[in-house]
């Protein structure tokens, strides 16, 4: 309060340069009022992200040849490619999933240190107690099951890129990856409930029961068929077969 | 084993099998388990009375003895000449049939002419999509370029026609910087979005899935690759043609409008499709 009217009269009397000053003072004393914890957190995470991730991103998460820049990806992003094992990347070529380099705390605070590069979006709150799985289906099956399937089960989007299975993901990296787009993917413009009509669905089609009994990957008519003709139609031949056969364990039997 | 022994097994197979059905129909939820035990049931039963019928029952070959069934000489005789004036040669007989089954092929095959019309007039050409049309998503809503994201996609139609399978478009967003459009066609592109038709010009399918970091859109059903920064050119597969690409503004309102329809046939290339 105080504050605020030194500050307007500061700037009333024209004092550019004492304001300045001031405002430096102001954010030095926020920087030491700061809990203890989020002041290890921040620095925990530049001491990682300057170990793990400066070679390719760049000190300051500006980017190098090597990697893109950080500036403006936001928390989402960033606990997304973390949690999912994609960064650090070990080798070249598409980012898959594997288990995540950090622990948890580290991913924090990591998450938090390229938060506070820019403006990006931050982690996305999944809410499922309202979502509609029928929004959600029609959400999905116009913007999702293009490259990732009707079951979700991921595919080959060409050029050896590949759009990865849905099942792994948890809820929330679900909606990270909607809203940031990571590799190939393009990023969406949902809003929240969208967001959580398509989790909702997503989580429906990882969850819900086969009523016909084994899916085979749940990748499509060619294993399908593949079963049908080599089991079905293998196993009708031989039974069959079986069935015509004349006995010839005892043939002196038939006189 | 001896056959008795597995034709009992497979009777009180059966019966296990059904019990086990009751069962597991009013204590059980899953069908297959359901369906296993029913194919025990019918199974066991089918294999309990083939076995039977043909490993036990003992059923000789019995040839039952009876007169020659020819013709004697003097029926012969008779027939031959009661027939003889009008006899119809083999040769004869052979090539009326072959023309009536040439005549009848020929009917055959022309009857599926009448399935050539009516002639498709300018329905190849033409879209839904007019001048001034508002570009909105399948619900309906309108669309203004900041309602897609930077790299992002997304499946539009012209207002009123929502899920119109010859209008489907996908309107994507670029940096404009890296856009290297055809000539004329610089001032189509509001703020870096571009919309192209979503049927493919190879074989029709909807070019769907978007590699946003390479730019390129590519179709599912034999991989040809579109370049969306220079036009949706080919660049890979057996599409020969680039996606038409749709006129786009943004009207007062803010929204994005169609300037005109696709200013080219949609959809896979004919054979009498006028090219430039």
């Amino acid at each position: 309060m105080g504050a605020t009217a030194l500050s307007t009269a500061l700037f009333l009397s024209g004092e550019s340069t004492a304001r300045d000053g001031y405002s430096l003072e102001v954010a030095e004393i926020a920087t030491m009022t700061q809990t203890e914890s989020q002041t290890d957190d921040a620095a925990e995470g530049q001491e990682l992200f300057e170990a793990s991730c400066s070679t390719c991103h760049g000190v300051d998460g500006q980017g190098t040849d090597n990697g893109p820049s950080l500036e403006e990806v936001g928390e989402a992003s960033a606990d997304f490619q973390l949690r999912t094992g994609r960064m650090p990347l070990a080798n070249s070529g598409q980012a898959v999933r594997k288990d995540p380099a950090f622990t948890d705390e580290r991913i924090v605070a990591l998450v938090e240190y390229v938060g506070s590069f820019g403006d990006g979006p931050g982690i996305p709150e999944v809410d499922l107690a309202d979502a509609s799985l029928v929004e959600g289906q029609a959400l999905f099956i116009e913007n999702c099951a293009a490259c990732h399937g009707a079951t979700g089960a991921g595919g080959a989007v060409g050029n050896e890129a590949l759009a990865p299975s849905l099942w792994a993901a948890s809820e929330v990296e679900i909606a990270e990856a909607m809203i940031t787009g990571p590799g190939q993917m393009p990023p969406f413009d949902f809003t929240d409930a969208q967001v959580n009509d398509l989790v909702n669905f997503v989580v429906y089609l990882r969850e819900e029961p086969r009523p016909g009994g084994a899916d085979i990957g749940g990748i499509g008519p060619v294993p399908e068929g593949f079963v049908a003709w080599l089991v079905g139609l293998g196993s009708l031949l031989l039974i069959s077969r079986l069935i015509g056969s004349k006995r010839q364990d005892e043939p002196e039997d038939a006189a | 084993m001896r056959p008795v022994r597995w034709i009992y097994t497979s009777f009180v197979i059966s019966m296990l099998g059904s019990l086990g059905l009751v069962v597991y129909y009013l204590v059980g939820e899953s069908a297959q388990v359901e369906g296993i035990l029913l194919g025990l049931a019918l199974g066991g039963m089918g294999a309990g009375v083939i076995g039977w019928a043909t490993r036990l029952m003992d059923v000789p070959t019995v040839v039952e003895e009876h007169e020659s069934l020819e013709s004697g000489d003097s029926a012969v005789a008779q027939t031959e000449n009661m027939v003889g004036q009008d006899a119809v040669t083999r040769r004869t007989m052979l090539l009326r049939l072959a023309t009536g089954a040439s005549a009848t092929l020929g009917a055959a095959l022309a009857i599926p002419a009448l399935s050539l019309g009516p002639r498709p007039g300018q329905s190849l050409e033409e879209t839904k999509w007019t001048p001034g049309a508002r570009i909105v998503d399948r619900f309906g809503n309108p669309q203004r370029p900041d309602d897609i994201p930077l790299d992002g996609i997304k499946t539009v139609f012209p207002s009123g026609f929502e899920g119109e399978a010859d209008s489907q478009t996908v309107v994507i967003k670029i940096e404009p910087e890296l856009l290297d459009l055809p000539e004329g066609r610089e001032e189509w592109a509001p703020d870096g979005c571009v919309a192209f038709s979503k049927i493919c010009t190879h074989a029709g399918c909807p070019v769907g899935l978007y590699r946003a970091e390479a730019k390129q859109l590519l179709c599912p059903c034999h991989q040809s690759t579109f370049d969306v920064t220079t036009g949706c050119t080919p660049v890979f597969g057996p599409a020969a043609r680039p996606l038409p690409q749709l006129p786009m503004e943004v009207d007062e309102a803010g929204y994005l409008v169609a300037l005109s329809d696709f200013q080219e046939p949609v959809g896979p290339s004919f054979w009498n499709m006028e090219t430039e």
